[in-house]
């Protein structure tokens, strides 16, 4: 037995009904949180989420956990702010323990437009209420003393932007907890059934087409990564949507004792250690787009090497696994949510590398949209059609490290 | 014999003896107990050696001296808090090994798959884990990483096919007393009896182990279908007891003993064909086998990695977590070292008996074997942050490098203050060579160009220079710069256009995307490496010139080609920092010359370098904005208050139509110049700058400063930032920053007529005493046929010349090439050539060919034999056979050409990477050396 094997959580599986209220594609945080919050905060349960492999099997099963708000504009600022203040209730409102583990994030600068960048970042953020904080040096070592503040001889620590909210929790339980929730109040969750098609009554949705037959729905929810394209075209819809590669590993479990989340934008990657007492390492998307799920060893190799430069304790860690996904990418860095111009199909998308951080919010915000139908002020300026009219959220904040 | 310490206890090994063997020789048991296997394919011989955790101890040789500890978790060691920095060079390098077909594993299924290849008269690799030879992963390429008996990283690149012949594991026991010591498989029992150790009472259990003294076994029960069941194992962290039962009958036998041999059945070790179920792979002998299924497991330890039970199976089954990855991660079965390799048969088995599907095997991910972090980031280049030619100047007049751009540049000389001033007071140097700098001619040029910039290019006359932006498809701002016209009419349409230091790398690549896109018919010459500016900047700026010798400065808005101090120059006039400017480009190898001489000629007036702190300072002061630090992912023309730089009437360009569309938006924000009077905002010894503070129009918040330096001119402290026009569409004039007052202002705070900057120079007014004559000095290319100095090899530097013209044009130079013969020619690409002749000659077949000095490459000769065994160690990918040959790409993250010749090769890297290259070469050449001694 190990400390963190699952003694809580309860799955109830129902086969499929022929109609919904709320028909929901992909089980992955984003759907699931949408049924969770369509349950416990506008009661409406009769509502499907189909699945075509297992819940929280894309990204939601395959990102690197972190929570944070510190992004570069002040619409996401709000927005991830209200998912990071969710996160930190949602072990209590579910009573379940998601390991969820306020640890904070160094995000570290060697260069004068770094500094420069990571001071700006303080600012903005604590002027739409994320705290955050621009660190000198001896500040960023005595938050974490593994630090090499050389940077190996030629990336010196110059300072950070320190945000100390910045959290992980284990994505996989963050995903079953809302499925849970979601399930013990009605809504149905349909794993291995994917969904095929959309069925059309005019300008409007009506349902799914699935493995397990046609399926009538009020409303149609896409929540797929990676594949939201391919969804959409099912809707007559083009998205400015491109999907690249995203890797991450892991070393062995070794003893707890690193503290904070660290970052580098100029270096390219991030490390933490998980509950578990692994290093958890990442870095940026692949350059190319693709839809492959296939790690590769460069990757590997030149985020070790980078790490190093900051992280010498590293050098003796044996990397255990490595694994890959895919993100969808919008044009401005930001994500996609809410209606679509098809009456009855809604999106939530463009959730690249920051799709996990925004788990609880985007789903209780599109569930506010689904049953009310207006467009809740959070998410106004994320609609699919600001790119039209010229508003995009350009957002360096989420594009620097993850 | 070897001593080495476990856990501070001496222990012989025999030659040999692998880490475990010895131990258990001495009767040293890893912790934790389990089953050993001996074959790498479970966790339980894990140790920690020499500060290494999670090391399987059946896999490493004792060698003298070893420091062993049996935590496999690393003890109570400090590492984890460790800052200590890496040695210098810490990515030791990788062993590249081409082939045509690699083969894992060397059992018989091995040898016979590497038998039939080279009969075939492949060239093959084999590897095999009891060589230590340890695969990791199999990516892609393909590559196949490993790991061999030094500890070194190999990357083997196979050009036909991958054969696994990894063989079977042997699956483990899971039953209560599973993870007692004193269990081992019955191959594992074959190795302890041919090491000549003592098993004891030995019970087999299952098939009947090969390679034991009948003797030695006290009982043997046929585990298995209609045979004998496995029910536990006693014991106080030892067996003590085995005890069974027949199928079907409730009566249990217990035996006594010392050792339990396994013999349950093979399960493939194809975790590395699954891993790279899309490339060329085969799988061969044990590897390739249906696993088979053990009987589902009733109680006991499944997975030992994550130490998961039965029990914690059930529970989980229970709770709805039927899919095998839902079970694999609610248990984190299946995560732990051995990845699956003990848990993976019995999970299989739960899952087939609960939910009546056998579900497939979750999805095998490199690492197949873990290699520690300074082991895999062997061979790994860092970038390579790009260096001025003027580098060295810098840190010798004391500068403060910092990484701007992908450039190390001076940030300050540490004295900001006179910095400032010698620009604003006298005159000052700065280095401009960071910025892209592309050749651009062509029947096409002028019409490219019309497509490229939305400024008008046929105004432009010859001898005359325009700032231009550069905007993207969706009409965002990506770069900005400054198109020359030649002035001399033979040069027909030839142009000379700039990017931001931050843009030159990609800068190229979008002029011939764009070209190509386009069908334009033009020669691009990226010059941006060749090319060496120097700004000269002040009110002295111009007398500062004519001291040193020019003749003709041009007036503002103008270009012009003149030698100075020497150095032949273009002289350009456009300003950033709202003085006087000329800024000359000028051949890399000249630059240090040329700075030199200015200083020397600047003495009398206080010539002071300044840095890039100070230049964002003295531009901020004159509104000019900086791209990335002032504009965003959605800057449009008009954002940015730069319509007087889009000219919508001259046709299509880049961004044009999306101008159109956008502009019939509403305008909601706009960057503006602020002037905050006294007291200005708020600021700190800490962060002095109000870059990034909240802009409030009364109550509303406004937006934020992109650019503040923290410090007044004349006109009080200038700002820029996004402004949010207000509910009526109004842009505020006063707004507050960090809640202060400030106030939106149309012009500079610094001389806002530009008077300074457009002043009339008269260059003839300096006395001729005071002016030094330095002759023009065109140095001979260099003679590439003479042999290279004797002594470790050096780069030097070329002189050379580069041209671009159209392929045909090319062809026909190169059959009757103009040059002396023992020059050598280089066809870099089918519109390029890098001649080591000097630019004296035309290019017949294309009156628009652009013929160019070229000293941006540095080279070096290696012999045959030194730059082979260079190239198997450093070189990644395939080098020609042929001789001679050119190749190009990176070699060590360095770009470089190599020109192959029967018996030496000569190698050409730009001049700002020469230094890292050499390094590399040196030190890479003496530990080839120290190896091979």
């Amino acid at each position: 037995m190990n400390e963190f094997v699952e003694r809580q959580m309860k799955l109830t599986w129902r086969p499929p009904k022929k109609s919904y209220d709320v028909v929901i594609v992909g089980a992955g945080g984003h759907g699931l949180a949408t049924a969770y919050y369509l349950a416990t905060r506008h009661g409406i349960t009769n509502v499907a989420v189909f699945e075509r492999g297992y819940i929280g099997g894309g990204n939601s099963g395959r990102n690197t956990t972190i929570i944070r708000a510190n992004y570069g504009i002040p619409a996401a600022v709000r927005f991830y702010q209200r998912s990071v203040d969710l996160y930190r209730g949602l072990e209590e409102e579910t009573d379940r323990w998601l390991m969820h583990q306020q640890k904070g994030i160094l995000w570290m600068a060697h260069s004068e437009g770094a500094v420069r960048a990571e001071r700006m970042r303080a600012k903005l953020n604590t002027e739409f209420g994320a705290q955050t904080e621009f660190v000198g040096p001896q500040q960023v070592k005595e938050l974490c003393p593994q630090l090499d503040m050389s940077g190996g001889g030629r990336w010196p620590v110059l300072g950070a932007s320190y945000h100390p909210q910045g959290a992980t929790a284990r994505h996989d339980r963050v995903v079953w907890a809302l499925a849970e929730g979601a399930m013990e109040r009605g809504a149905h969750v349909h794993q291995n059934t994917p969904v095929d098609g959309l069925i059309l009554d005019g300008e409007r949705v009506a349902g799914v087409r699935t493995a397990a037959g046609d399926v009538a729905a009020g409303a149609v929810v896409s929540a797929v990564g990676g594949h939201v394209s391919r969804i959409a075209a099912m809707a007559g819809l083009r998205l400015p949507i491109r999907t690249h590669r995203l890797q991450a590993f892991v070393t062995n479990h070794y003893r707890q004792q690193f503290g904070p989340i660290v970052a580098s934008s100029e270096l390219f990657f991030y490390a933490s250690q998980t509950a578990r007492g692994e290093m958890l390492l990442g870095a940026e998307i692949d350059p190319q787009p693709s839809f492959s799920y296939r790690s590769s060893h460069d990757f590997v190799q030149d985020v070790c090497r980078r790490a190093l430069c900051l992280l010498p304790f590293m050098s003796n860690l044996r990397v255990l696994r490595q694994w890959t996904g895919v993100c969808d990418m919008s044009p401005d860095y930001s994500p996609i949510m809410g209606q679509t111009g098809v009456e009855g199909f809604y999106l939530t998308t463009g959730w690249g590398t920051w799709g996990f951080k925004a788990i609880p919010a985007g789903g209780e915000q599109m569930a506010a949209l689904i049953a009310t139908g207006e467009v809740p002020e959070l998410i106004a300026p994320f609609g699919l059609d600001r790119f039209a009219r010229d508003r995009t959220m350009a957002d360096r904040g989420s594009a620097g490290t993850h | 014999m070897a001593t080495f310490l476990v856990d501070g206890q001496r222990v012989e090994a025999r030659a040999g003896d692998t880490l475990l063997v010895a131990m258990l020789r001495t009767g040293v048991h890893p912790t934790g107990g389990g089953c050993l296997c001996m074959g790498g394919d479970c966790p339980n011989c894990l140790v920690t050696v020499d500060g290494i955790a999670y090391t399987r101890s059946c896999q490493a040789r004792a060698t003298a001296g070893m420091k062993v500890t049996r935590d496999h978790l690393g003890g109570e060691e400090p590492a984890l808090l460790s800052d200590e920095p890496m040695p210098a060079g810490n990515a030791a390098p990788v062993r590249h090994v081409h082939c045509d077909t690699v083969v894992i594993g060397q059992g018989d299924s091995g040898r016979e798959a590497a038998r039939e290849a080279r009969d075939a008269d492949l060239d093959v690799v084999t590897l095999d884990a009891r060589d230590g030879q340890h695969v990791t992963g199999v990516y892609p390429g393909p590559l196949v990483v490993a790991s061999d008996q030094a500890g070194r990283v190999l990357h083997v690149h196979p050009r036909r096919e991958i054969v696994v012949a990894t063989g079977a594991a042997e699956i483990q026991p899971v039953v209560p007393g599973s993870d007692l010591e004193g269990l081992v498989t019955a191959r594992a029992a074959a190795g302890l009896v041919a090491a000549g150790i003592d098993l004891g009472r030995a019970v087999a259990l299952g098939e009947s182990p090969a390679g034991l003294p009948a003797d030695s076994l006290v009982a043997h029960f046929p585990v298995g279908e209609g045979g004998w069941e496995l029910v536990r194992f006693e014991g106080n962290g030892r067996i003590e007891a085995a005890v069974v039962r027949r199928h079907g009958d409730a009566t249990e036998e217990r035996i006594e003993c010392d050792t339990a041999v396994l013999g349950l059945g093979g399960n493939p070790r194809n975790a590395l064909a699954r891993m790279a179920s899309d490339l060329p792979v085969r799988v061969v002998g044990g590897a390739a086998m249906e696993p088979e299924l053990p009987a589902c497991p009733r109680e006991g330890t499944v997975c030992p990695c994550s130490r998961v039970t039965v029990a914690d199976l059930d529970g989980v089954w229970k709770r709805g977590f039927h899919e095998m990855e839902l079970l694999k991660r609610a248990t984190l079965a299946g995560t732990g070292t051995c990845q699956g390799g003990v848990c993976l048969p019995y999970l299989r088995s739960f899952l087939l008996e609960r939910g009546g599907r056998l579900q497939p095997a979750f999805t095998a991910r490199p690492l197949n074997r873990q290699l520690t972090v300074r082991e895999l980031a062997a061979g790994a280049h860092t970038a390579v942050t790009a260096r001025s030619p003027l580098h060295d100047e810098h840190l010798s007049l004391g500068a403060r490098m910092d990484r701007a751009g992908g450039w190390w540049r001076p940030w300050t000389y540490g004295r900001k203050d006179d910095e400032y001033r010698s620009v604003r007071e006298r005159v000052s140097l700065g280095d401009v060579s960071s910025l892209g700098k592309m050749a651009i001619s062509g029947p096409d040029a002028e019409a490219f160009l019309e497509r490229i910039v939305p400024t008008k290019v046929a105004t432009i006359r010859p001898g005359r220079c325009r700032y231009v932006l550069m905007l993207d498809e969706r009409g965002y701002l990506l770069d900005d710069g400054m198109l020359c016209r030649e002035a001399d009419e033979d040069a027909g349409d030839r142009f000379f256009l700039t990017s931001t230091s931050g843009g030159s790398g990609f800068f190229e690549l979008w002029l011939r995307d764009w070209a190509e896109a386009f069908g334009c018919d033009v020669r691009i010459l990226n010059q941006t490496a060749s090319l060496a500016a120097i700004n000269i900047t002040g009110p002295q700026a111009a007398r500062l010139l004519a001291r040193a010798g020019a003749r003709e400065l041009p007036a503002f808005g103008r270009h012009r080609a003149t030698p100075i101090a020497g150095v032949d120059c273009r002289v350009v006039r456009l300003s950033f920092t709202g003085e006087l400017s000329y800024e000359l480009h000028h051949p890399a190898a000249d630059a240090r010359k040329l700075w030199r001489r200015l200083l020397a000629a600047g003495a009398e007036f206080s010539v002071q370098p300044h840095g890039l702190e100070t230049l964002l300072r003295l531009r901020l002061e004159k509104g000019h904005i900086v791209i990335g630090q002032d504009t965003d992912y959605d800057s449009t023309p008009r954002r940015l208050a730069h319509e007087w730089a889009v000219n919508l009437n001259k046709g299509d360009f880049v961004g044009r139509q999306a101008i159109l569309r956008t502009n019939k938006q509403p305008l909601d924000k706009r960057l503006v110049t602020l002037r905050a009077d006294d007291p200005p905002p708020r600021r700190t010894a800490e962060d002095p700058s109000a870059e990034g503070a909240a802009i409030h129009d009364g109550e509303r918040y406004a937006g934020y400063v992109t650019s503040d330096a923290g410090t007044a001119a004349g006109g009080g402290r200038p700002m820029l930032g996004w402004l949010y026009l207000d509910a009526e569409g109004n842009l505020p004039r006063e707004v507050t920053v960090d809640g202060r007052a400030a106030r939106r202002i149309d012009g500079a705070t610094y001389d806002p007529e530009g008077e300074r900057a457009r002043a009339v120079v008269d260059t003839a007014s300096e006395s001729p005493e005071n002016v030094r004559e330095f002759p023009l000095a065109r140095p001979e290319a260099t003679d590439l046929a003479i042999e290279a100095p004797p002594g470790p090899p050096r780069f030097r530097q070329l002189e050379a010349t580069r041209v671009s013209a159209t392929p045909a044009a090319l062809d026909a130079l190169i059959a009757e090439p103009p040059w002396p013969a023992g020059a050598l020619a280089f066809r870099t690409a089918p519109d390029e050539l890098l001649v080591t002749a000097s630019p004296d000659f035309e290019v017949a077949g294309d009156p628009h060919a652009i013929v160019e000095r070229e000293t941006a490459f540095s080279y070096v000769w290696l012999g045959e034999a030194t730059v082979e065994r260079f190239l198997d160690r450093e070189c990644e990918w395939r080098r020609p056979d042929a001789r001679p040959a050119l190749a190009q790409g990176e070699i060590a993250g360095i770009p470089a050409k190599l020109w192959f010749e029967a018996g030496r090769t000569l190698i050409l890297t730009p001049a700002p990477f020469a230094a890292a290259f050499q390094r590399r070469l040196t030190g890479s050449l003496a530990e080839i050396d120290g190896v091979a001694g």
